[in-house]
């Protein structure tokens, strides 16, 4: 496989993912930024335990999963119900404290960073193809989850919460615990991601995870459509792909050109791209074209 | 007779073979350079891309490399580690050699690919510390730094005998925590004490909480190894609270680059800085790189990491030229080696200022400067000499 | 004591930046019900613009405050149509779009800071605007004209809108065309009008915050309002979304807080500490510590 596409895709993975980490929390209007701090603490976590206590990479990948769990979980104890703004601060909270903490940990690289780990499978080819079946397998694994979560109770609980809170709650639906488990499980997400983030480039640094991920990630949500899960597995490709494509001269200016487009989207199409509305119509169009396929065959019979 | 005619085809054979080795493929060398020319050091990216375009037209106007013409291929990857990884992985499929990336985050994420590849990138605005890393597949522009800065703060420091008790202002990034151990060798080598360091926060914006609580300490002299602008901001507090030894102020060589002289003006006077650029060297090319930025840059002269990629492409050319590369895309994997080889250990290498050899990648007899700033110009006070 | 008094004069200038910012982010916030998360790069972008008319007009100070007033102003009447688009069809201040839209904006005007101005590099601003000067220094304590005059005007500023927005009919219409501009309109408020003067009031203290930002800080980069703008929005939260009054005294708080961390523990964890106080503030009082006012 072609080197640029293998990072073209595996970038694409986690962004993909990240922006499923916002969506699902995002569900009961919760901005949940402290998945930047997850996947940097899991991250830099599993990186020192396969680079200096010798464990293996699924291990610290699992355990990085269930560290961001767990930080999730004890955080969502306290602001499971929070208000929006609150979660936001948590979140910038999360992610200086967070910094703090690894520019001043020299057994973790601190400022300079933490590299040479090792590639997974004994060889940079076999390590690649690892990292990018385990980012597409999650892709599809949390991409089911997701969608299981979307077409059940909870999800219904979760957009009446959207639409309205006191309603929602005069209803019956424990908005607490629903937060709750929806930021567990963005964190346990951001967790795992993190350390396969790392793992692409094989090396840990501080401005891997610097506030302008928020930025990227928002963009995906909020261009592909925060209502669905489709629409950042859709618009993280074009996002991040497109700019690739551009001359130098017009890449200068990409930032510039993700803030316009971003703009264009919020006004005209605030909802993203891909909205429930489309979804159900393009579901709805599919079910009766088979719907007339069916009738043919029987007519035809 | 028979035997005479059976040496001579094979010599002409020989030679014939040799001239089909040395013979230049490629209608243009092309070089790209993955560099910042978007983000927070955009400014220093665009110097850096102005050195290695001048050398690539210098190149081209004295006839080109092996007489082919060079072109350096800009490739912005911001401060973005996921840019330049993708932007290093497209190079790595059919470039000779590169040129970056800039700055230290985009290193980490793309070198390993370069190095996966063995194609050469050189690195050359990053400290030893994280280009050995890469060995062989780029060198480093500096020596080690425990090696490189003792003798330059002792140089400072000596020139004063009142300099008793020496403050760090510190800016958690990258190398720059382990350059102030450096310093703290050379301090602690001149029985100099070390006061308690200041960290200086990375998004800090007003210094005044921190230039008192290192004024508190009574020291007699300051280095400071932050960022250019927080240098230069921290130099205006200092002076508004009463700092008059300006000369018992040293700022690090990479805080001295165009925003510490653009934020700090005036209040710069008497400053004293090390770094590896000596405007006051003359000689035919330097002149006329001088001339040519100034021209460009609205008079400003050229900043202590310009000519660094300018170095570096007349680097290439020489590999290229020494060592037979022809550019075909069959022996991209041998020619690669061939560069890396020469650039490794290249000896009595004539860069714009000064001559330099290269042991296993490690320049071994650069010089370093410490210099005094008055009105915006850096004024030369010591050489040293590993 | 004396580094101790010298610490809260500190603190009391970097609190009167937050202070700055967070009363022209909380008066956008009740004027027109918009989080506008990138204000402080707003701010940023006029002090460039006061610094290109210096240039141009060689360093005349009232041109130069005129056109960072004008560039707020102007800023804040085109800007608004993309907020209300959004706003439209939503009862209540929504911040997750209007952070996203604000983000947006913010992000294009650090780019095109550091593409178009100066190269890229920090500018510095005259002695004529900036008075470097210290009025008064005794040992380590010292105070320029810039931390006085910006802690002076913003109190003043804080105490004069919350009049205007509370006391006055003006300052109702306003509020009453933020909350409900069809219940405003049956009311007889001329909503074009009003709510034109709304933006420009907000507009004009911008371009004021940006004036008092140069006095404080001598100098502008592109970066500038990013790092500062997560803090604002905090200090912002933290007192109450909208609450003038709480803006002012968290804003001063967190300055001083931040100034006695730096001076006494670490300047690295004056950020972590800073927001983890912000955090426990806000977990155990989730609406402010003055009270949301929105």
């Amino acid at each position: 496989m072609p080197l640029s596409l293998y990072y073209f895709l595996s970038i694409t993975a986690v962004n993909i993912l990240m922006s499923w980490a916002l969506y699902v929390p995002y569900r009961v209007t919760q901005l949940h930024f402290i998945t930047i701090a997850n996947m940097m603490i899991s991250g830099y976590l599993a990186g020192y335990l396969v680079l200096h206590a010798h464990v293996p990479f699924v291990w610290a990948l699992l355990i990085g999963f269930a560290v961001g769990g767990i930080i999730g979980f004890i955080v969502s104890l306290f602001i499971g119900d929070a208000p929006t703004f609150s979660v936001v601060i948590v979140g910038f909270t999360s992610i200086y404290i967070t910094r703090t903490l690894v520019e001043n940990l020299p057994i973790i690289g601190g400022t300079m960073g933490m590299f040479g780990l090792p590639n997974i499978g004994g060889n940079p080819v076999a390590h690649r193809w690892i990292i990018l079946c385990i980012l597409y397998g999650l892709v599809i694994l949390c991409g089911f989850l997701i969608y299981r979560f979307d077409h059940s109770s909870i999800g219904r609980a979760a957009s009446a919460v959207f639409v309205d809170k006191e309603l929602a709650s005069s209803l019956g639906i424990d908005i607490k615990k629903l937060g709750m488990l929806l930021q567990t499980f963005s964190c346990m997400l951001a967790g795992g991601v993190g350390v396969l983030y790392g793992f692409i480039y094989r090396s840990f640094h501080l401005d891997f995870f610097s506030f302008a991920l928020i930025g990227v990630f928002m963009t995906v949500l909020f261009v592909g459509g925060y209502s669905t899960q489709w629409g950042p597995l859709i618009t993280a490709p074009i996002l991040y792909g497109l700019p690739l494509f551009f001359p130098p001269e017009i890449q200068s200016w990409r930032i510039v050109i993700y803030g316009l487009l971003l703009i264009l989207v919020l006004e005209l199409k605030p909802e993203g791209f891909i909205t429930r509305k489309f979804v159900h119509s393009l579901g709805l169009s599919f079910s009766q074209k088979r719907g007339k396929e069916i009738y043919i065959k029987e007519d035809r019979q | 007779m028979k035997r005479l005619v059976a040496a001579l085809l094979l010599i002409i054979a020989a030679v014939s073979f040799g001239f089909s080795q040395t013979k230049v493929v490629v209608d243009e060398w092309k070089i790209p350079f993955l560099n910042c020319l978007t983000g927070p050091i955009a400014a220093i990216g665009e110097f850096l891309q102005w050195g290695a375009n001048y050398a690539a037209n210098e190149i081209n106007a004295a006839g080109g490399i092996a007489g082919k013409p060079v072109r350096v291929i800009p490739v912005d990857t911001g401060n973005d580690p996921q840019k330049g990884s993708v932007e290093m992985a497209r190079i790595v499929k059919d470039s000779l050699v590169a040129m970056g990336p800039v700055p230290e985050p985009v290193i980490l994420a793309a070198m390993p690919i370069a190095v996966e590849n063995q194609m050469m990138s050189i690195t050359a605005t990053t400290s030893y510390e994280y280009a050995v890393q890469f060995f062989p597949w780029t060198v480093s522009w500096f020596p080690p730094t425990l090696d490189r800065l003792p003798p330059l703060v002792a140089g400072w420091a000596k020139q004063f005998s009142d300099l008793k008790q020496v403050v760090q202002f510190i800016e958690p990034y990258g190398p720059w925590p382990g350059m102030a151990d450096a310093h703290s060798k050379a301090l602690t080598s001149l029985n100099i004490k070390e006061l308690k360091a200041i960290e200086v926060p990375t998004d800090a914006v007003t210094f005044g909480p921190l230039v008192v609580r290192a004024l508190d300490q009574k020291p007699d002299g300051i280095i400071l190894v932050c960022n250019a602008e927080k240098a230069a901001k921290i130099i205006k507090e200092l002076k508004s609270r009463g700092w008059t030894k300006m000369n018992h102020i040293l700022v690090f060589s990479s805080a001295d680059d165009a925003q510490l002289y653009s934020t700090g003006g005036a209040d710069l006077n008497g400053v004293q800085v090390y770094n590896y650029l000596n405007l006051e060297v003359s000689n035919p090319r330097w002149d006329k790189f001088k001339a040519a930025f100034a021209k460009d840059h609205n008079g400003q002269m050229p900043f202590s990491l310009s000519p660094n990629y300018y170095d570096a492409l007349y680097m290439i050319k020489e590999a290229i030229e020494k060592t037979g590369v022809t550019g075909d895309p069959k022996k991209l994997k041998e020619e690669r080696k061939k560069i890396a080889d020469y650039c490794a250990n290249v000896k009595g290498f004539k860069g714009l200022l000064y001559e330099w050899d290269m042991k296993d990648g490690v320049p071994t007899n650069k010089p370093s400067y410490i210099f005094e700033i008055q009105n915006g110009v850096k004024q030369f006070v010591l050489e040293v000499r590993p | 004591m004396q580094v101790f008094i010298a610490q809260i004069l500190n603190g009391l200038s970097i609190g009167s930046v937050y202070m700055l910012l967070a009363t022209a982010f909380n008066l956008l916030l009740l004027v027109a019900m918009i989080i506008h998360f990138s204000y402080p790069q707003v701010v940023v972008f006029c002090m460039y613009i006061i610094w290109l008319v210096l240039k141009i007009t060689n360093n005349n100070v009232f041109f130069g405050i005129l056109a960072g007033v004008s560039s707020a102003i102007l800023f804040n009447i085109v800007s608004a149509p993309l907020f209300q688009k959004i706003m439209k069809n939503r009862e209540e201040v929504d911040i997750n779009a209007t952070m996203v839209l604000s983000m947006a904006i913010g992000w294009i005007i650090t780019d095109v800071l550091s593409h178009a101005f100066n190269n890229g590099l920090p500018i510095q601003f005259p002695e004529e605007i900036t008075g470097s000067k210290p009025l008064f220094r005794v040992g380590l304590i010292s105070i320029l004209p810039g931390q006085v005059l910006a802690l002076t005007i913003g109190i003043i500023v804080v105490a004069g809108f919350f009049l205007l927005l509370y006391k006055t009919k003006t300052g109702r219409a306003f509020r009453a065309i933020a909350e409900d501009p069809a219940g405003a309109k049956l009311v007889g408020i001329p909503l074009v009008k009003t709510g034109f003067q709304s933006y420009a009031l907000s507009g004009a203290l911008g371009g004021l915050t940006a004036v008092l930002l140069i006095m404080l800080f001598h100098s502008a980069s592109p970066g500038l309002g990013e790092q500062v703008s997560h803090k604002v929005l905090a200090v912002s939260i933290v007192a109450g979304l909208g609450n003038l009054v709480g803006g002012l005294v968290v804003g001063l708080a967190l300055g001083i807080l931040e100034a006695l961390v730096q001076g006494y523990i670490s300047g690295n964890w004056s950020n972590a500490i800073a927001f983890v106080v912000m955090l426990v503030v806000i977990l155990v009082k989730p609406r402010g510590l003055f009270g949301v006012k929105i």
